[in-house]
C-alpha cells in the first residue's frame, strides 16, 4: 500500500538527480549555494549546478570544510537599506523598501541553522520584531546538507551541536554512498520535493564521526570569570580587527546611518559592527567605557556565552554554534576553544 | 505602528533656540501618526531624532508630556548628526522614533522629598521630572534641584529657574566649575554642592543625570556619606544606541540593555550588574 504524498519523508537520489533538481530551482527561484569565488568559498547565487562547489568537483573543497562566512548574511547582510530619504528643500518624504524575493539556499550546514534560529531569539521573538529579518527569514527555504566529520576547527559536538542535525532545516541531505537520502522536514520544504519522480526509501543510519569534545564553563559559572586576569593576558594577541564578528553566525551588532545615493537622495543603512572596535562603546562627550582591548574581548566572549543568552532567553545554551569560523580568519590566533578550556582549567 | 520600526515619524520644528553655548534646544511638532504615537510619553523616556541625509541620534526627551503638543529635544552639539541638527531652523522637517526605553516611577515617587542632580546637557532628560513635580505639586514633598555645569555658559534652562525657584517647597543650587566675572553662586563640582546641600536620606529619592564619572561620585557620596540606600538613587544612562530596541547590541550593561531594561536604573540595579558605567 502507497503512502500518501503527506506522509512521505524521506527519498533517495542520486548526484545527478540532485543536480538536476537544483537546476530547476535556479531557474524558477534565487538559488544560494557554496561557489568559489576568487577562491574563496562562499555562500553565493548560482545559475546553474555546476557553479557549486562541490566536493569531489573542486579540490580545494573538502566535504567538512564550509564557506568562509555563514548564512547570516542572506538574513541580516553585511549593509541593508531601512528606508529611502527624499529631501527637497523643507520637504521630506520615506519610501519604504523590503527585501520581497524568494531564496532557497542550498549545502546549509547545521552550526548555521542553528546560527540563524539563534538570530530568531533577537530579531523575530523579541518585539518589536525586525521586519527585513523577518520577511528574508520567511522568504527563505533552508536545505541542509549534513557533515560526516567535523572539520578541523570545527566543535559543534562540544556546545550543543550535531553535525547532522535537521531541526532548523526545511529539508535535509544525507550523503549515502555516493547518492542522498532526502528528508523533508518542514511543509516549507516539502513544497520542493519531486516526491513523484523520486524513490521513496528510509532515513537508515545517520553516521558521523564525532572528535574529542571539551567542556565548556556553565552559562551560570561565567560571572565568577568577570575578573579574572586572564582577559587581558589572552587580549594581548588580540588585534581588535573585528574579523571574528563578522564570519560569526550569530554576531548582530550593527551601526546605522545615512548615505547619499544622488542629490537630494538619501538611504538610511545598517551596517555590520562588533564590540571590539574601540569607538563603539563611546557616550557623549567622547567618554568611552570600555576602553581597553581586554575589555571588549571579553564583552564578546561573554556575549556568546552569558548576555545574549541572559538578554534573549536561551536558557542554558550559548549563542555559539561551534562552527569554528573564528578560529580560522583570526590573523592573532586568538582561538576560542582554547579560551573556552583555560577558562574551564582556571575554575 | 509601522511594520518597520526604524521609521521615523516626520515632525516640524516650530521651535530652535540657543539653550547654552553649542546646546540648542529643538521643539519638535509631529506629523502624521507621530502624535499618536507619542501621546503616552513619559519622564526619562528617550526618542531618535533624525537629521535626513545624515543619520540619527537618541535624546532623552526634554519636556513633560501634557504641556502642549511638541516634544522638546536638547542637542549639544558633537558629531555629525548633531552637528546637522544644529544648521536646521524653525520649519525644517526632523524624524523622531520612539518614545523609547522605561522611565521615572514618577507615581511611586509620590509623598517623596525628591533631589535633583543634573551635570551639564545631562539636566535635559531631568526637566521632564522637574516639570512633573511642578505639574503636580501637591503630590510630592521637598523638591531640591541641584544644577551643575563645567561654565556658566554651559548650564541649561537658565530661562525656567525662576519658575522653579517660584513653585512652593522647591529650591535651586547651582554650581560651576569655573565661574565668570558675573557668577554669584557656587562654584566647584556638583559633589561639593550636594555635600553643602547635604539632604536628609528621610523619604528621599534622588534622580541623577549627568557624565558618567559625575553619576559615579555623587551616588557614591549618597550612599557612603549621606545613608541613601541604593534602590532611592535613580539614575539615567546612556550610550551610543543605534536601535533603541534590543537588536543593535551597542548599549548593553554586561548582561542589560540600556535600551530595554533603561534607560532609568536605580543604583540597586546597577550595582548588581557585572559591568560597571564607567
Amino acid at each position: 500500500m502507497s503512502k500518501s504524498i503527506a506522509e512521505k519523508k524521506h527519498w533517495l537520489i542520486s548526484q545527478t538527480e540532485l543536480e538536476s533538481w537544483l537546476d530547476g530551482i535556479a531557474n524558477a527561484r534565487t538559488l544560494i549555494a557554496p561557489r568559489q569565488v576568487s577562491g574563496i568559498m562562499r555562500f553565493c547565487q548560482v545559475e546553474k549546478s555546476d557553479e557549486i562547489a562541490w566536493h569531489g568537483k573542486t579540490q580545494k573543497t573538502k566535504l567538512a570544510s564550509r564557506p568562509v562566512m555563514s548564512i547570516k548574511e542572506i538574513f541580516f547582510p553585511p549593509t541593508e537599506r531601512m528606508f529611502k530619504i527624499k529631501k527637497n528643500r523643507q520637504e521630506i518624504h520615506l519610501e519604504e523598501t523590503y527585501p520581497d524575493w524568494e531564496t532557497i539556499v542550498f549545502g546549509v550546514r547545521p552550526c548555521d541553522a542553528r546560527g540563524v534560529k539563534l538570530l530568531d531569539a533577537l530579531f523575530l521573538d523579541t518585539n518589536p520584531v525586525d521586519s527585513f529579518f523577518a520577511r528574508r527569514r520567511g522568504n527563505t527555504t533552508l536545505i541542509g546538507l549534513a557533515c560526516k566529520d567535523l572539520g578541523p576547527t570545527c566543535f559543534c559536538t562540544s556546545v550543543g551541536g550535531t553535525p547532522n542535525d535537521s531541526h532548523d532545516m526545511d529539508i535535509m541531505l544525507y550523503e549515502k554512498d555516493g547518492d542522498y537520502v532526502v528528508e523533508a522536514v518542514t511543509e516549507k520544504g516539502r513544497f520542493l520535493i519531486l516526491s513523484g519522480e523520486w524513490k521513496e526509501t528510509d532515513l537508515g543510519s545517520r553516521q558521523f564521526n564525532d572528535k574529542e569534545h571539551f567542556p565548556v564553563p556553565e552559562k551560570g559559572r561565567w560571572p565568577e570569570h568577570f575578573n579574572d586576569e586572564y582577559w587581558s593576558r589572552i587580549s594581548e594577541r588580540c588585534l581588535s580587527c573585528r574579523a571574528c564578528a563578522y564570519v560569526c553566525p550569530t554576531c548582530r551588532c550593527f551601526s546605522v546611518r545615512d548615505e547619499i545615493i544622488k542629490p537630494g537622495e538619501f538611504e538610511r543603512i545598517r551596517c555590520w559592527d562588533s564590540c571590539a572596535g574601540e569607538n563603539y562603546r563611546r557616550v557623549a562627550g567622547g567618554h568611552k567605557p570600555r576602553a581597553e582591548k581586554s575589555e571588549r574581548l571579553r564583552n564578546r566572549f561573554f556575549c556568546k556565552f552569558y548576555y545574549y543568552p541572559e538578554q534573549y532567553g536561551l536558557g542554558t545554551s550559548s549563542a555559539c554554534t561551534g562552527c569554528g569560523r573564528c578560529i580560522d580568519v583570526c590573523p592573532a590566533g586568538v582561538d576560542i576553544t582554547e579560551v573556552l578550556m583555560d577558562l574551564e582549567k582556571s575554575a | 505602528m509601522n511594520e518597520n520600526p526604524m521609521l521615523p515619524y516626520l515632525g516640524k520644528l516650530v521651535e530652535v533656540r540657543d539653550l547654552a553655548s553649542e546646546i540648542k534646544l529643538f521643539r519638535v511638532e509631529l506629523q502624521d501618526g507621530g502624535s499618536e504615537a507619542f501621546k503616552s510619553f513619559q519622564p526619562g523616556q528617550f526618542a531618535f531624532v533624525s537629521a535626513f541625509g545624515l543619520g540619527e541620534a537618541p535624546f532623552g526627551i526634554a519636556n513633560v508630556n501634557g504641556r502642549g503638543p511638541a516634544i522638546d529635544f536638547a542637542v549639544a552639539r558633537l558629531g555629525s548628526v548633531t552637528t546637522g541638527l544644529h544648521e536646521l531652523g524653525e520649519g525644517d522637517i526632523v524624524g523622531v522614533r520612539g518614545p523609547l526605553g522605561n522611565w521615572f516611577p514618577m507615581k511611586k515617587f509620590k509623598g517623596k522629598n525628591l533631589v535633583v542632580l543634573g551635570g551639564g546637557i545631562g539636566g535635559a532628560p531631568l526637566r521632564p521630572v522637574i516639570q512633573y513635580v511642578l505639574d503636580h505639586r501637591n503630590d510630592y514633598g521637598s523638591l531640591s534641584i541641584l544644577w551643575a555645569a563645567r561654565h556658566p555658559s554651559l548650564l541649561v534652562f537658565t530661562d525656567e529657574y525662576d519658575e522653579w525657584r517660584a513653585a512652593p517647597d522647591t529650591n535651586l543650587h547651582l554650581t560651576v566649575d569655573s565661574p565668570d566675572e558675573k557668577w554669584d553662586h557656587n562654584v566647584g563640582l556638583i559633589t561639593q554642592l550636594l555635600e553643602k546641600v547635604s539632604p536628609s536620606a528621610e523619604n528621599t529619592i534622588t534622580i541623577t543625570c549627568g557624565p558618567p564619572i559625575m553619576i559615579h561620585f555623587v551616588t557614591k557620596m549618597l550612599q557612603e556619606k549621606m545613608g541613601f540606600p541604593p534602590k532611592n538613587n535613580y539614575v539615567t544612562l546612556e550610550a551610543r544606541m543605534h536601535c533603541g530596541m534590543g537588536k543593535c547590541g551597542r548599549c548593553n550593561l554586561g548582561e542589560k540593555l540600556i535600551c530595554m531594561d533603561g534607560p532609568v536604573f536605580n543604583m540597586e540595579e546597577v550595582g548588581g550588574l557585572l559591568e560597571t558605567f564607567l
